[in-house]
């Protein structure tokens, strides 16, 4: 064994240029297979902390007539009893009841539709992290004369208001009436979406209910899971254990994005499957070319005596033997790469326009060690796939012909 | 003298596109050990058809091939290859060293496939190719050896397993003369030392110069068998 290993790695170096440049060739192909699935997982993980974990949450649950019509007279029935119940389950880290419906926001010359959601400030905190968004004034305080709101970075822009400025907010009851409500901007929040900033705005949940006239009152409780994995089946569940309400995960809520990152998904497992194929090929390519040059000498090798077998497994072991070095050449450069990566951030061309849609304009890409491995044992079995041809090619030599080739 | 090779009515058989062709025709010969033979003949005779016949190489279509009372002409494949290992020693013309290794892990290689153990397989290699004058070229690739250099290292490594027989085709064809004569000298004092049989194919003369027997092959039958005492 040990001298077939030597053999092999001997017979790798036979034509040094040949194999440098299969070598690089696979070192690149793995470096862009490493770098697309980091920037696949660099954006799922950036559009679950702007879009999900502090936007919509894992799972919404709506009265159902509150998604054609976001009205505070379409709320759940016990949604507060709902809420806490949820509260109380293993799977699910936190449940925030809300009140929510469209209104409008007015300073004194500008306005703007809003859309109004009425919060638990610590629950929605520990639901949305809520107060860690905030870049100018305070979290929602308990009230004074005037209760407090917040409200998002472009709203303020739009409607030339700050910090410690009065906003109207005009809205309806919980009976259709239409209410004016005054309230005092405490705190002014910053994300990635433009929309998100411009359209919502937070207040006390037990301010707005009393304004509307239900104190109960909950129109849409967002769920953050244990494991994000889960969604699916725990709105599954918590439809069937809620049958009069709406239950959407964040698929349901967000469908485009959700879709991307699925094509994404798809699309990243068959540039790995290409990018390894290429490799592939271009190795079995420079192994066949190898057997060819060969073959008067594999045909003395089965003349004296060794077995077929051998000499399979030498090629198979030449194969191996390059496809690890050049994994673990690659894989070093890769992790190289993605540090560096990581700790600059890789700007996505249209940033801005980005940021509007609620995406990140730069991204940090990152991957679990795991994953490393994985590539290098998929690389390797390909690799070892595409010895099997040139190996059983030379297996085939007739030991008397080939002796004599020239 | 014992008998090491025999062949009864052996007879190959090519199925060529226009005619079947009669490589090797209705051949029955015996080798004694020890001996010293050169199949002569013109190209197309079936000298190296025959050799590769009684060296395993290639099935016969009919008639048999008997090495120390073991038929092979019909032996499984697995078999054939454990039987050419142990006992068939090969001289190719084109040398046919493995360019990866050096001298004497090319003469270890055989021995290697045997299994046997590492001291005594060095200690072999390493006397096998003093015997062939290249003591001082033991750790050298096969590329910094001159031609003649190479088909000793190519010798060396066919006794180095101590095989019944050497089968060596156009050894010194592609040999200057020098090289030759030192090559042929080396074969002959290991065939008269060690009592080793050879058979060459060949139409050097100078290789026929030295030969004890003289089989001349013509249309793949013999139509010369001379012995010589040389």
């Amino acid at each position: 064994m040990k001298t077939l290993i030597k053999i092999s790695w001997r017979n790798i170096w036979r034509n040094k240029t040949r194999s440098v440049v299969i070598i690089v060739a696979i070192v690149l192909g793995l470096m862009g297979g490493v770098f697309g699935a980091a920037m696949r997982l660099a954006l799922e993980k950036q559009q679950f902390e702007d879009t999900i974990e502090t936007q919509i949450s894992h799972i919404q649950i709506h009265h159902p007539e509150f998604i054609a019509n976001p009205e505070a007279r379409f709320h759940i029935s016990d949604g507060l009893e709902i809420a806490s119940d949820l509260n109380k389950r293993d799977d699910i880290k936190v449940a925030s009841p809300r009140i929510v419906f469209d209104g409008m926001a007015a300073t004194a010359n500008l306005n703007a539709g809003v859309r109004i959601k009425g919060i638990d400030t610590e629950i929605e905190d520990k639901t949305t992290g809520l107060e860690e968004l905030i870049i100018e004034g305070s979290y929602l305080i308990e009230e004074g004369r005037i209760p407090s709101i917040i409200i998002g970075r472009r709203l303020a822009e739009k409607l030339n208001t700050a910090v410690g400025s009065r906003m109207v907010l005009t809205f309806q009851d919980i009976e259709g009436e239409v209410i004016n409500a005054s309230f005092r901007i405490e705190g002014i929040y910053s994300l990635p979406s433009r929309t998100f900033e411009e359209r919502k705005v937070f207040v006390k949940n037990t301010v707005i209910n009393e304004i509307i006239g239900d104190a109960k009152a909950v129109s849409e409780i967002a769920i953050v899971i244990n494991n994000p994995d889960d969604f699916r089946s725990v709105a599954s569940e918590l439809q069937n254990a809620y049958p009069d309400t709406r239950v959407r995960h964040w698929g349901d809520l967000q469908p485009s994005l959700y879709y991307s990152l699925e094509v994404l998904d798809e699309a990243l497992i068959w540039i790995l499957i290409i990018v390894i194929m290429a490799v592939s090929f271009g190795l079995l390519n420079t192994i066949l070319m190898s057997i060819l040059e060969r073959a008067r000498e594999l045909g003395m090798l089965l003349a004296i005596g060794m077995k077929r077998a051998k000499i399979f497994s030498m090629i198979v072991m030449e194969t191996t033997i390059i496809s690890l070095f050049s994994g673990v050449v690659g894989l070093l450069m890769s992790y190289g790469m993605i540090s560096i990566l990581n700790n600059t951030g890789v700007p996505i061309p249209g940033g801005d326009g980005l940021s509007e849609l609620g995406y990140a304009s730069v991204l940090y890409p990152s991957l679990e060690t795991g994953f490393y491995f994985q590539i290098v044992v998929v690389l390797v079995v390909f690799a070892v796939l595409a010895s099997i041809y040139p190996a059983w090619k030379a297996i085939r030599l007739q030991p008397a012909e080939a002796v004599r080739q020239e | 003298m014992k008998t090491v090779i025999k062949t009864k009515d052996l007879t190959k058989i090519y199925n060529s596109s226009v005619a079947p062709v009669k490589a090797v025709n209705n051949v029955s010969l015996e080798f004694g050990e020890g001996e010293f033979t050169a199949i002569v003949g013109p190209s197309g005779s079936g000298k190296t058809t025959f050799l590769n016949l009684i060296g395993g190489l290639d099935k016969p279509t009919e008639g048999q091939v008997i090495i120390d009372d073991t038929d092979i002409s019909n032996m499984k494949e697995s078999k054939l290859f454990d039987f050419r290992l142990k006992n068939i020693g090969f001289v190719f013309q084109s040398y046919n060293l493995i360019p990866v290794l050096t001298a004497k892990e090319n003469v270890s290689f055989i021995m290697l496939l045997q299994n046997q153990a590492k001291e005594a397989m060095e200690k072999r290699a390493v006397e096998m190719l003093e015997q062939v004058g290249l003591s001082d070229k033991i750790d050298v690739r096969p590329s910094k050896l001159s031609g003649g250099q190479q088909q000793r290292v190519a010798v060396a490594r066919a006794l180095a397993s101590k095989p019944k027989f050497v089968l060596a085709d156009e050894p010194t064809a592609n040999l200057d003369t020098e090289s030759a004569f030192n090559l042929l000298d080396i074969m002959s004092r290991l065939n008269k030392e060690e009592n080793i049989t050879l058979i060459f194919s060949t139409h050097d003369q100078r290789v026929i110069d030295r030969a004890r027997r003289i089989i001349t092959l013509v249309d793949g039958a013999v139509s010369k068998d001379e012995a010589f005492d040389r």
